[in-house]
């Protein structure tokens, strides 16, 4: 097997050209920031959006695929020939099949076979089968048989260092030399401190969990494959696909379209996209082949648990003297980040001259980690935010004024400290507080019985808020005045699509029943990257403010033209163009003949650099009362408030509706989300929605109260908006931990804050342990 | 996904019998059912489904004043009927607590009281002993929702929210089988893995739970059903008691305190209730019963929570009565 | 899931032939009628393993004729054999509600309920709440409240509201959350989703249908 030709990104994305002049930030608004019902609302309530686990071809196949069962194994056999004469199967494949003898790249250098014999994780994948039915394929991959050489494995990311510990790789555990953060002297600030605080925390593994599980249709048409995909990027999956199988890009068109969520593990291409597109070639038929719940639980991502030890130094007054944070983190059985960002707040979030951080990422037996909605930070979180309350205690101050005291204005741990181009921090502290009425919170009587009354706050920022280039959509005015907007983003259900045609109906007065999409198709959309890490408004909508303006600005010629006034006295009003001297010289868009003879006007809008030595991030701060029942240990989250500095708000309906989502998202790592492997054998012992605890309509106050910090960034970029989508999440856990101390008097530093854990620690509360 | 099997639908009881061959599975509600066959718990060559036999459903009078539950009756008919709600409030608030809204649509309360374990060895890729494999992995392994009482070889907790409350009831298990029908008192119908860990209840080869039978409640009777889980909904116990008294001039007379979440199966503790007979119901007496409902607890690694985590709904589920 | 089975198994697995079962269930103790039919008092319906048997189906008021297999389930009849795709596909295992369907006017997940035991009953799917190309009320108040994000579990979200607001149309809060309980929301939009409830019984107590 001759290595494939790689299409691999390294360091810096390329920039999109600027746009030509940057134009006037937003005044006054008349859609943009409104609440607007979705776009594609209709097509998501009726039935009609087609999510790619719907797509039914005809002659498609369905496949399935067998995974390894033991954490670690080396496959000695593969007998498929039970298999192979099943009735309704029309293919099965495996290591030895010479059209899925293809590579895996985990990373540039670190890469396996598809149907690699050295299988490191539980439910690597061994073999595969597509049959006339689903029933028929999970038939024939029960009656395949494989030989296992089962070996030892370690699955505790705390004891894969250990001397003995069962080595992952040949070169052992450690993924790398530890990550090391040094600003300033931490002895010196620690020696300056009147208060020095130290803790160990941990959180536990997340799974994403999106409800479409991961999957794909794939269909061959002759030298041209395309794949129908769950997907946050259609872009990343073909470069990915296009790698391994040694195709043209151009031949390989992946179709996003609508998906039933990823929070960061639909960001990239997986092994089934080369298992369902060789059955599909060698069967001729297209092969649909989407995981089984059980699966997504094991090899399609995860956020990696989390261990930390957090040392702080604090003056009487509340300013901050050093930090010191050491983490150890795995992302599985093959280079995943696990560690990443972990330590970013603790270096960021607050002023303070001397920080130290150290981070130790090592492999183990289970299955890759993948970015999960702000990789990092709510770990962090938990671990700094859970500290700023120890500290503030300690020193008698409260803990928003703790932090209120140390904001910085400059990014201290980015090169060259920049200042952040906007920061909402102090606002959301102070006016989330005001509205969620947290001094008097505070001040009220916990409770003398057994139930207690708590409240708790918590704050951060997301590192990638900015967005950024490359990102290039293309507006269409038609000659009736309606548009279409043409871009290659996913909407991952953020809103992403009707947050773009409000952009275009600000500029062209287009109302949005008139506006189309196209996207997420890498056929017939244009390039963009993935939609993650909140980066898809602050990306794609200064692009397609770009592309509006170019259409804005030729409809005026073309209006100056026929009203025989000059371009800079016109302006559109509502669907028309008027003079703005005088009102009665106007013309329809639709009545514009230039635009007809023209069949439409076509902007090509792209998202211009981020400003130089400056750092964009959105910031938040979050408040929350809870309820303890000390007898069982049973948290009840009474209300929430999250207080967002994300810039302009572009759909104050849809903003919301993020707020919520990352709010919710957090309950579940702070109460009940946590993956089990079991310590005999190595496997996850709870895959299942069962068993692995995602928050249902009963764990969630009855409403979350977003309050937005308006600071429209237009330094950032010409739509003036920042990222939502992660900084809502960051600090849930740890606000929620803060309220659990506050009433009981018990600080939980290890996710999740279960009745199991918190009964356990109130009665040794209790014993005085 | 799901194994291949037959399918019998049945019109009557007797033909439901017939058609119980030594592979064949009864399918009530299904909910329990179809997922251990997907996740190859056990097998079966054929289904036998009883939703065509009308007379396993209903609530209906019974004789003595007590109240006859069809083994086909969904758990949302039972939770919604007002005779069980206002007579036998344990069971009503039982079966509440379990599930989802749709499970309970859905599971039938002869199905519930006849769940296989739900311990995730069992329903996951262990050749555990109950399998007929050689060992407990529980016992060793991640037992954090496993017992405190009554595990002795196989350390599930029995899944059901309504056998507690059945057994606080004094309620009568109908069955029809082979060679007959037979009513088993439902603190009998529950087998302990120390007397056969190959099977949950007493049903034998070819029979049938065909309905409930609750008897009458004396006046001044008083029931309720407390259930601690991890997370809102869809949960199962990992501690709660259904707790069933007479209340006479405001002293307890006959008492019944039947645990659920923490042994395999529904779990009766005599000794408390013997704390309370003849005592006022108050906070103290509550304590009292609470801590002698956890006596004899025998923890294994990780779910020593589960005394106190006990001690506390028993506590609760007594203060709600007093 | 993968893994190696013993043999015992896998030969149960792939169930018993036509012949072992009729000798299996007793020959001539009771007469049979096939799935589908019409049956006369005392007879059983059958089906057989891996064979298609003939069902008849009632979906959103109409009548379905299908040949299906006893261990399909109702959701993957209707969604890879209907194309009725609004019934999504999360966990199929009764754990999420993605795939809610009314069956008699009724929430139950369909992913755990046979399409044989579907038979007799009415069904109703996300597409059977549209009047025709208009939004029914459930539908039009979880646009109006945005209740949701990615939209995946929506159709099982409203589903579950109709069933709940048929049962009980002027639902609490607290009535609403346990309603809703049985369906997940991996996006979060529980608290949205709890309004569009309430707008909803509104909506249909103003006369929507």
């Amino acid at each position: 097997m001759r290595p494939p030709e790689l299409y691999f990104i390294d360091g810096a994305l390329p920039e999109t050209p600027a746009p030509d002049d940057r134009p006037e930030p937003w005044t006054e608004t008349r859609v943009v920031g409104s609440r607007r019902t979705r776009i594609d609302g209709f097509d998501r309530v009726s039935g009609a959006a087609v999510y790619p686990s719907d797509v039914l071809l005809p002659g498609m196949l369905y496949a399935a695929v067998l995974r390894c069962p033991h954490p670690q194994a080396r496959v000695k056999k593969v007998d498929t020939s039970a298999a192979a004469k099943m009735p309704g199967v029309r293919a099965v494949i495996t290591g030895a099949t010479p059209a899925a003898d293809l590579r895996w790249y985990y990373s540039r250098t670190v890469f396996t076979k598809l149907f690699d014999p050295a299988c490191r994780f539980e439910s690597e994948a061994v073999a595969a089968v597509a049959a006339d039915t689903p029933q028929l394929a999970w038939d024939a991959v029960r009656a395949i048989n494989v030989e296992y050489e089962v070996l030892p494995f370690v699955v505790d990311e705390r004891a894969a260092l250990a001397a003995g510990a069962p080595p992952v790789h040949d070169g052992g555990n450690r993924v790398a030399e530890p990550e090391k953060y040094s600003r300033g002297d931490v002895a010196k600030g620690f020696a300056e401190a009147n208060t020095v605080l130290e803790a160990s925390y941990r959180t536990a593994t997340e799974i994403h969990c999106p409800t479409e599980p991961h999957g794909c249709v794939a269909r061959w048409d002759g030298p041209r494959l395309t794949i129908w995909e769950s997907t946050q990027g259609v872009y990343p999956v073909q470069q990915r696909v296009a790698t391994s199988l040694e195709m043209p890009l151009a031949n390989v068109r992946v179709i996003g379209s609508y998906m039933g969520g990823g929070f960061g593990s639909k960001l990239q291409a997986d092994k089934y996209n080369l298992i369902a597109a060789a059955l599909a070639k060698l069967t001729a038929r297209p092969v649909k082949l989407f995981l089984t719940r059980e699966e997504t639980f094991l090899c399609v991502g995860n956020r990696p648990a989390a261990n930390m030890k957090l040392k702080a130094g604090v003056r009487k007054d509340g300013t901050l003297t050093a930090l010191e944070l050491t983490v150890l983190g795995t992302g599985g059985a093959y280079p995943a980040g696990g560690t990443s960002l972990v330590d970013w707040l603790v270096r960021d979030l607050y002023t303070c001259p001397n920080v130290r951080t150290e981070s130790t990422d090592v492999y183990t037996n289970a299955g890759p980690a993948r970015a999960f909605r702000a990789p990092g930070h709510p770990q962090g979180a938990w671990a700094l935010e859970q500290m700023m309350d120890a500290l503030a205690e300690a020193i008698g101050i409260d803990p928003v004024d703790l932090r209120l005291k140390n904001i910085s204005t400059v990014s201290q741990a980015r090169e060259g400290q920049p200042p952040y181009t906007t920061t909402g921090l102090e606002r959301c502290l102070t006016e989330g507080a005001k509205a969620f009425g947290w001094h008097e919170a505070r001040k009220r009587p916990k409770g003398n019985g057994p139930v207690r009354r708590g409240v708790g706050m918590a704050a951060g920022l997301w590192i990638a808020g900015s967005g950024g280039p490359p990102s290039t959509v293309v507006v269409k005015l038609f000659a009736d005045g309606s548009a279409n907007l043409n871009m290659g983003a996913s909407d991952i259900g953020t809103g992403t699509k009707t947050v773009m045609a409000m952009v275009v109906s600000e500029e062209l007065g287009v109302p949005l029943e008139k506006i189309q999409i196209e996207n997420a198709d890498t056929g017939t959309t244009q390039y963009a990257t993935a939609s993650g890490g909140s980066k898809t408004v602050p990306t794609e909508a200064p692009a397609v403010r770009d592309a509006a303006l170019k259409v804005k600005r030729q409809l005026l010629e073309i209006a100056a033209e026929e009203l025989k006034a000059p371009v800079n006295e016109l302006q559109i009003d509502g669907e028309a163009v008027v003079s703005r001297r005088d009102p009665k010289v106007r013309k329809k868009i639709s009545e514009l003949d230039g635009v007809r003879r023209r069949g439409l006007v076509l902007g090509v809008g792209t998202r211009g650099p981020n400003p130089e030595k400056k750092a964009v991030d959105p910031f938040v701060a979050q408040f929350c009362e809870v309820e303890v029942n000390e007898r069982t240990g049973e948290v009840k989250v009474l209300r929430f408030l999250s207080a967002n500095d994300s810039g302009r708000v572009m759909n104050r309906l849809t903003y919301d509706g993020q707020v919520i989502g990352g709010v919710t998202m957090g309950l579940g790592l702070a109460l009940t989300e946590q993956r089990v492997l079991d310590r005999q054998t190595g496997k996850m012992v709870n895959r299942n929605w069962h068993d692995y605890k995602v928050p249902t309509a009963m764990d969630v106050p009855p409403e979350i109260a977003s309050l937005p910090i308006e600071v429209p960034d237009n330094e950032a970029n010409i739509s003036g908006a920042k990222g939502l989508g992660e900084p809502v999440t960051i600090p849930t856990a740890a606000a929620v931990a803060n309220a659990v101390y506050d009433a009981t008097g018990v600080r939980v530093t290890e996710s999740p804050i279960s009745p199991m854990r918190l009964v356990a620690l109130l009665a040794g509360k209790r014993a005085g342990r | 996904m799901l194994p291949n099997f037959n399918y019998v639908r049945p019109a009557t009881l007797s033909d439901a019998v017939r058609q119980l061959t030594p592979n064949a599975r009864v399918h009530a509600g299904g909910t329990d059912l179809l997922g251990c066959l997907r996740d190859g718990v056990f097998t079966a060559d054929t289904l036998v489904s009883l939703s065509a036999i009308e007379e396993l459903r209903g609530i209906r009078p019974a004789l003595d004043g007590g109240v006859a539950i069809g083994a086909m009756t969904t758990l949302t008919t039972v939770a919604s009927d007002s005779r069980i709600a206002e007579r036998y409030p344990a069971l009503s608030r039982g079966v509440t607590a379990a599930a989802s809204p749709q499970l309970r649509n859905q599971g039938t309360i002869g199905g519930n009281i006849c769940q296989r374990p739900r311990c995730w060895y069992y329903r996951g890729e262990f050749q555990c002993a109950r399998k007929g494999g050689e060992k407990c992995y529980a016992a060793e392994g991640e037992n954090q929702f496993h017992c405190v009482f009554g595990g002795e070889v196989c350390f599930y907790v029995h899944p059901s929210d309504a056998a507690p409350a059945l057994v606080a009831l004094e309620a009568m298990v109908r069955i029809v089988g082979p060679s007959g029908a037979r009513s088993v008192a439902a603190d009998a119908f529950f087998v302990l893995p120390s007397k056969d860990y190959t099977r949950e209840t007493v049903l034998g080869p070819g029979e049938i739970v065909t309905g409930i039978v609750l008897p009458a409640q004396p006046r001044g009777t008083y029931g309720t059903y407390r259930k601690v889980r991890a997370r809102g909904a869809w949960d199962f116990a990992l501690a709660g008691a259904a707790v069933v008294a007479t209340i006479a001039e405001g002293r307890v007379g006959r008492v019944r305190i039947v645990l659920s979440g923490v042994a395999p199966i529904p779990w009766r503790v005599p000794e408390a209730e013997r704390v309370l007979v003849g005592q006022r119901l108050s906070a103290k007496s509550a304590a009292k019963a609470a801590a002698a409902a956890v006596e004899g607890a025998e923890p294994l690694a990780q779910n020593a929570y589960k005394v106190d985590m006990l001690r506390g709904a028993v506590e609760e589920a007594l203060l709600e009565l007093a | 899931m993968g893994g190696k089975k013993d043999d015992n198994e896998r030969r149960s697995s792939r169930g018993v032939t036509r012949r072992g079962f009729f000798t299996a269930v007793g020959a001539g103790a009771v007469g049979a009628a096939a799935i589908g039919r019409a049956q006369a008092p005392g007879e059983a319906a059958i089906a057989t393993a891996g064979e298609p048997a003939k069902v008849a189906l009632r979906i959103n008021g109409r009548a379905y004729r299908l040949l299906v297999e006893p261990r399909w389930t109702l959701l993957f009849v209707l969604r890879e054999r209907l194309g009725l795709s609004g019934a999504k596909a999360g966990c199929e295992r009764g754990e999420c509600g993605t795939c809610t369907v009314l069956i008699d006017g009724v929430p139950r997940y369909a992913c755990t309920t046979l399409a044989v035991e579907a038979e007799g009953h009415e069904i109703t799917t996300l597409e059977g709440l549209m009047n025709g190309d208009k939004l029914g009320p459930v539908q039009q108040a979880f646009l109006e409240e945005d209740a949701l994000q990615c939209g995946y579990c929506t159709p099982g979200q409203i589903m579950a509201a109709e069933g709940l607001l048929r049962a009980n149309p002027r639902p609490t809060l607290d009535e609403i959350r346990t309603g809703m309980s049985g369906n997940l929301c991996r996006c979060g939009a529980y608290t949205h989703i709890f309004k569009a409830v309430q707008k909803a019984s509104e909506l249909k107590k103003a006369g929507g249908r």
